[in-house]
């Protein structure tokens, strides 16, 4: 039966208009659940991970194991008192953890997650749009510096400022090599550039590459040993001291999805997104029963886990190292990279 | 800057051997100690809960009324109140122990010439009321029967009833010839044989060698 016979009424074009709403709608919404839930339990992992690294047990009292942590966590942030400091700006103050969690869970509309699951299909820029995305969730974190009325929220968005803007070029300059050898922007035909490979994956054309873009991937989403703007010990807790409850939760969940985002751009421009390469899947046919989306979340999850595992090993940079690695080190590199690969691209 | 120097700034060595430990330890075993549910070895020796060590013969607390512990002890908090009764004989009127002001020095067992009073072992106490840490003479009693009721064993000595590094020919004969105290109702009947029994506790000197308690104090007159 015509589906388009129930809306007759409206018009062909009309029904399908609404159709593709309600099922962009739903694919938002699940993409949206599915990512809090990792923000909750990237949480969890976090702290476990930490915590056996430095010979403890981290949560183990709520839930089996302190599965149910993450729950517990978010009812105590959701009940807490709203604070906004009497002398800053009120909206502003309102508006930054929004933008800075809005900032980054839209960055999720681009990334492929399995075989075609995309919320926004062929958008021909996608990577373009990842870096802008990345971007503006630097003014969440200025604004709140600036917001806040208090010194030290005011450094860290100041020291917040210039790090992203410092790393942000070479994290896309690392990454033009990758857009030089597929050809594209868009992240579904990186990866499917990638598959007419026997390798089916960049990062190992691209090795120095990807070293370069995990570096920057730090400083962009602020982890040690680039956390600066959120330095503890020297500013107590960077630009968000001031933020309570539930404002302060938005900002957590933005840093954790934007960890995750990075992830994502990693496993999609080096590590081949959902697929496998060809010559393992050649080697081993029975793979192919498995679904795309587990090679994605354990891509993903191993990056996350790099994440805190270099978090529990590496003391925080100086300012000054911080700007002269960013600057001296791997701008140039990254331009190096762009260099010897469109030669050989061009060569070969 | 050598041809190594560079190798290791360029690979960051040093951040993967930091890299690497990490990973050895998140492996390892961790060592939290979940406390309520797992407790870690409490070794003799641990100064807690205080308790007069209830007597076998008689029943209740060895003490004699010296007032050594009060005078001894650093924080002030044990008070001693000697009544007399009808027949004009001393007895233990008050004895309380303010345990919440007690640094656990244990100066107060070491220097008790009868061994009437001891830290326990036992160091689960808290309460939400003061007076329930508040610690008079019966309350010291209970304390002791609760404790040794979790002992395995006949016996029960504390190594601060003769402390280390204290000449023995020193202490007073009471507490030369205290003998590890019995703690179940049975093996107290026989009251005679409990000096002749071995201790428990192999870190206490057993009380029976007479002749070098004899032999010091000679030791002593000579260097004089």
């Amino acid at each position: 039966m015509d589906i388009s016979s129930f809306y007759g009424f409206l018009g062909t074009d009309t029904t399908d208009f609404i159709l593709r709403m309600i099922i962009m709608v739903a694919k938002i919404a699940v993409v949206i659940v599915i990512a809090l839930l990792h923000v909750a339990y990237s949480t969890w992992f976090e702290r476990k991970i930490i915590g056996h690294m430095q010979i403890r047990l981290g949560p183990m009292r709520v839930g089996y194991h302190g599965l149910l942590q993450p729950f517990a966590d978010f009812v105590k942030l959701f009940f807490k008192e709203d604070i906004i400091p009497s002398s800053g700006d009120r909206s502003v103050f309102q508006l930054a953890p929004m933008i800075a969690l809005f900032a980054t869970i839209s960055s999720l509309a681009v990334i492929p997650f399995f075989n075609d699951f995309v919320i926004a299909k062929n958008m021909n820029v996608g990577l373009l749009y990842l870096f802008a995305m990345s971007s503006l969730s630097a003014y969440g974190i200025i604004l709140a510096g600036w917001s806040s009325n208090s010194k030290y929220a005011f450094l860290g968005g100041l020291r917040s400022s210039a790090q992203v803007i410092s790393y942000e070029i070479a994290l896309a300059l690392s990454l033009v090599g990758i857009m030089v050898l597929s050809g594209s922007l868009n992240l579904v035909e990186i990866i499917e550039a990638q598959q007419k490979h026997w390798y089916g994956m960049y990062v190992v054309v691209q090795f120095p590459a990807y070293i370069l873009f995990l570096i920057c991937a730090f400083a962009e989403t602020n982890r040690t040993p680039f956390d600066l703007p959120e330095a503890e010990s020297e500013l107590v807790a960077g630009y968000f001291v001031e933020y309570s409850g539930m404002r302060f939760s938005l900002f957590f969940m933005a840093e954790y999805i934007a960890m995750i985002i990075m992830s994502c751009i990693a496993v999609t421009c080096f590590w081949g997104g959902w697929t496998l390469p060809p010559v393992v899947m050649e080697a081993l046919p029975f793979l192919a029963v498995v679904p795309g989306l587990v090679w994605f979340l354990l891509k993903v999850y191993c990056h996350l886990f790099l994440f805190y595992w270099v978090r529990a090993t590496v003391p925080r940079f100086r300012y000054d190292h911080l700007m002269s690695l960013g600057w001296k080190v791997l701008i140039p590199l990254a331009l190096a990279n762009i260099v010897i690969t469109s030669i050989v691209k061009f060569l070969f | 800057m050598t041809v190594k120097q560079l190798i290791d700034k360029v690979f960051l060595t040093e951040i993967l051997k930091g890299m690497a430990l990490t990973f050895k330890m998140m492996l390892s075993k961790p060592v939290t100690i979940q406390y309520p549910d797992e407790k870690r070895k409490i070794y003799p020796g641990f100064r807690g809960k205080h308790a007069f060590v209830r007597d076998a013969k008689t029943g209740r607390q060895k003490c004699i009324m010296c007032m050594k512990c009060v005078n001894i002890c650093p924080s002030q908090c044990i008070s001693l109140k000697k009544g007399r009764d009808e027949n004009n004989k001393p007895f233990l009127e008050r004895y309380d122990i303010e345990a919440l002001r007690c640094i656990y020095c244990g100066y107060c067992v070491e220097v008790c010439p009868v061994c009437a009073l001891v830290l326990t072992e036992d160091f689960g106490y808290c309460s939400y009321t003061k007076d329930a840490i508040f610690f008079d003479k019966d309350k010291m009693l209970k304390n002791w029967d609760e404790f040794v009721a979790k002992l395995s064993g006949d016996v029960y000595w504390n190594k601060f009833w003769r402390p280390d590094g204290v000449d023995i020919a020193k202490m007073p004969k009471s507490k030369r010839e205290q003998a590890p105290v019995p703690i179940r109702p049975t093996a107290a009947v026989p009251s005679d044989t409990v000096p002749e029994k071995k201790p428990v506790n192999p870190a206490e000197k057993p009380p029976e060698p007479a002749a070098e308690v004899e032999e010091k104090p000679e030791e002593k007159k000579e260097v004089v």
